[in-house]
């Protein structure tokens, strides 16, 4: 169960990331409440794994701050125990069985050993590894690794959880278990930050969203009020909403907006 | 598809994998002072080395008073195509884009690439400094038409040598894929064929310099007559030009005849090895993998489990017995050890004998506790980096956990060996002196590897003996390996003098052990303090 008390979990003011004369991510602003699922949009290269590693601390902003449950980024020690983080590639081990990965991230973030057993047994039975959680996760599929991956982000029950991608490579069946594993983090408090290509997974689980496009955040609302703001008419879909705000000349119309206020 | 437009793909994949790979010579700055540092050193060399050619060129009557003309008409094609076949099995057995090749092209057309691309590597490497010493020669001799000639009478021996190389190489990964146990075989006995070539290299060179052994005498032993002719041609049209004899001709004509041979054969070859799966059963590395299977969880023995900084080590150690590959850097010391081990084997005797052998494995055990999990842990890390920066445990229980990784291999040798060495000789005083000595030298090494690995970490997989590995930088091996050898020698040395009396406590020495304690425990304090220092402010960038 998530420890948090703060109101607002994920908080960012104005971050700005340049790489030399690149802007990657431009004054971006974010409060999302404790127990949101936020759907975090946006073409490839618009910047939302940048994002991601500036909210999770692992990268540092060239101007601008972030909080997460209170902790600023930058003070990694404190901020650790309330971040579950799964990155588009797997941080795991290829050498070790998923379950001595597991067992050995449990100690890393000094789980007790009953806590952690209970939890890895159960989470290894709900994402269907029990029978291969002896085996080496170089010989692992995609999604095995994907859901091995997932398990160890939430082992320590975080109380923001980022991940990028979580349902690419799988099949449906783990998909939807991890679609409904993010629908019960977040009943349970947790705030969950999603980023993916998969419009439906946001559509179905998504509390708010946010559309990043060249750096910036040019939509931000709840799906349908995203949809409405995009004028898809009653049977659009959050696909046809995206589409339409990160289209160029939409985007253009919004800054030269932006501009005149 | 035609022959002709075979060769017309093949030379649009050989140029774009030459350009790929002069492009990977040069991408970064880390890459760019590494050429500069060798230009540096082999230029400087050559620079040396060319006016000697060209008073060689000057004092030149005949083609075979040419000092070493005859062994080397014989050494070139053996040497090229050896160097061929071993670069095929090492590397140039697939090609990255192999998938996308095949279906675009015909098989001949990628080999016919491949040859190409290292044919220009191998010029662009050795051709310049070939050119300099021919050049250099050419003149001395008068005949700058040299240069062309000798061009023209080497360019079918190369071809021919690089096409029947890469065929034979071909063909030896086609066996070895039918034989995997031959080719877990070959793999530990060319390490250990590695150390033995060094080795006997050492012993060889000593039999030359005290003259037992004439290298004239063996040299021509190697020498091939027909061959000879057909090198001699090159002199054609200058003042030591030979007349040409008709055994010449039959060379020419069969590098000629046995080129396309040789590109038929490699084409079948590569055809059969690309487009052919693994036969069942055979138990590559991947397979292996596939069917290791873990019965518990992750449970380090004691002492490891003490302590998270030794649970981590033992996690190291764990995944790097299961993929060996990531020792591959250590090949490096096999370079170090064999002079030495030459020297040992040869120079000592009795009371010096178990001494050096006390000695050795204190040199060892030291290297390797600082080299095996050192020298680039962040490029090691670098795939788990965000769940390494992202838990409860610090950065420096992960680098203590690699400190731990490092002794848990070297300090056996470091210390094991010179108490095994009072069964063999050694006083136990200073077997148990130098075991000690050994124990602080390991763990000083241990530290000092973290901050120079932190300094330059190399984050791209590469290939390293036949391996895929994220192995730390060569300019990273080198300074290592000098520093800590050198300063363990000096220590060694030290420790021995004073065991034996020879040290007189004088200002002077006090001075002197000053200067050398001094870098020997403050440099490794300040690289790991360094190391701390890079993990904690790590960013992804």
């Amino acid at each position: 169960m998530p420890s948090t008390t703060d109101s607002v979990a994920i908080e960012a003011i104005d971050l700005t990331k340049r790489y030399g004369s690149e802007t990657a991510l431009d004054r971006i602003s974010l409060s999302i409440p404790t127990g949101t699922v936020y759907g975090f949009l946006g073409p490839n290269g618009a910047g939302k794994t940048t994002t991601m590693r500036l909210l999770t601390g692992l990268s540092t902003p060239t101007s601008g701050e972030a909080r997460i449950s209170g902790t600023p980024v930058d003070d990694r020690r404190a901020l650790v125990p309330h971040v579950g983080y799964l990155p588009e590639t797997p941080p795991l081990y290829e050498e070790f069985s998923a379950r001595e990965q597991l067992e050995y991230v449990a100690d890393l973030r000094d789980i007790p050993t009953e806590t952690a057993q209970s939890r890895i047994d159960s989470h290894l039975d709900r994402f269907e590894l029990v029978d291969d959680a002896g085996k080496r996760i170089s010989s692992y599929s995609k999604g095995m690794k994907q859901k091995t991956a997932f398990i160890q982000s939430v082992l320590h029950d975080p109380d923001v959880l980022f991940l990028d991608e979580p349902t690419s490579g799988l099949d449906p069946r783990a998909a939807r278990t991890i679609r409904q594993s993010i629908s019960e983090f977040a009943d349970a408090g947790t705030t969950v930050f999603l980023s993916t290509h998969i419009l439906p997974v946001v559509e179905e689980v998504a509390d708010r969203v946010g559309v990043l496009f060249e750096g910036r955040l040019v939509a931000e609302g709840t799906p349908d009020e995203l949809k409405a703001r995009a004028e898809t008419g009653a049977g659009g879909t959050l696909e046809d909403a995206f589409l339409a705000v990160t289209s160029d000349v939409d985007v253009a119309a919004g800054a030269a907006a932006e501009g005149e206020e | 598809m035609s022959l002709r437009q075979d060769f017309r793909h093949g030379g649009r994949i050989g140029r774009a994998e030459f350009v790929q790979s002069v492009r990977g010579y040069v991408r970064d700055t880390r890459r760019l002072i590494g050429l500069a540092v060798a230009v540096l050193f082999f230029g400087g060399n050559l620079l040396f080395l060319l006016p000697a050619i060209y008073v060689l060129g000057r004092s030149a009557r005949s083609v075979t008073t040419i000092p070493y003309f005859e062994p080397a008409a014989t050494l070139l094609p053996v040497g090229l195509f050896l160097l061929a076949a071993l670069r095929t099995m090492e590397r140039l057995g697939s090609v990255d884009t192999e998938d996308l090749l095949l279906t675009t092209v015909h098989p001949r057309a990628v080999v016919v690439g491949l040859i190409t691309a290292e044919i220009g590597r191998l010029l662009l490497w050795f051709g310049i400094p070939l050119v300099a010493i021919a050049g250099a020669f050419a003149v001395g001799l008068g005949s700058p038409s040299l240069l062309l000639t000798a061009g023209i009478v080497v360019f079918p021996i190369v071809c021919c040598t690089a096409i029947w190389g890469y065929a034979v190489g071909i063909g030896g990964l086609r066996v070895l894929r039918r034989l995997p146990t031959v080719r877990r075989v070959l793999k530990v006995g060319g390490i250990l064929a590695l150390i033995g070539i060094v080795i006997l290299s050492q012993v060889a060179a000593r039999f030359l310099v005290t003259g037992t052994v004439s290298i004239e005498a063996l040299l021509s032993l190697i020498s091939f007559a027909p061959l000879i002719d057909y090198l001699a041609l090159g002199f054609v049209g200058t003042p030591v030009s030979a007349t040409a004899t008709p055994m010449a001709a039959v060379v020419l004509v069969t590098w000629l005849g046995l080129t396309p041979v040789g590109l038929a054969v490699a084409e079948r070859q590569a055809t059969a090895l690309w487009f052919t799966d693994d036969p069942v059963g055979t138990n590559t590395t991947d397979r292996s993998s596939e069917a290791a299977v873990s019965s518990g969880g992750f449970s380090p023995p004691q002492p490891f489990s003490w302590t998270k900084a030794g649970r981590i080590a033992w996690g190291y150690l764990l995944r790097a017995v299961r993929h060996p590959q990531e020792f591959s850097h250590l090949l490096m010391l096999v370079f170090l050890v064999g002079p030495m081990a030459g020297t040992f084997f040869q120079g000592s005797s009795g009371d010096q004998f178990s001494l050096l052998f006390a000695g050795v494995g204190v040199l060892f055990g030291v290297y390797l506790s600082g080299a095996t999990f050192g020298l680039n842990p962040l490029g090691d890390d670098r795939p788990q980096l965000p769940l390494v920066l992202l838990t409860e445990t610090t950065p420096q229980t992960f680098l203590r956990g690699r400190v731990l990784a490092g002794l848990a291999v070297g300090l056996p040798f470091g210390i094991l060996v010179p108490l095994a060495s009072i069964v063999v000789g050694t006083r136990p005083l200073y077997g148990i002196t130098f075991a000690t000595v050994g124990a602080g030298f390991s763990l000083l090494a241990a530290l000092f590897a973290l901050g120079l690995g932190c300094a330059y970490p190399i984050y791209e997989e590469r290939e390293l003996w036949g391996a895929e590995t994220v192995a730390p930088s060569t300019l990273v091996l080198i300074a290592y390996s000098v520093v800590v050898m050198g300063g363990t020698v000096i220590g060694l040395g030290i420790t021995w003098f004073g065991l034996t009396g020879n040290l007189v406590v004088t200002g002077i020495l006090v001075g002197g052990l000053g200067v050398y304690l001094l870098p020997t425990v403050g440099l490794p304090i300040l690289s790991y303090w360094y190391s701390q220092r890079r993990y904690r402010r790590y960013v992804l960038d």
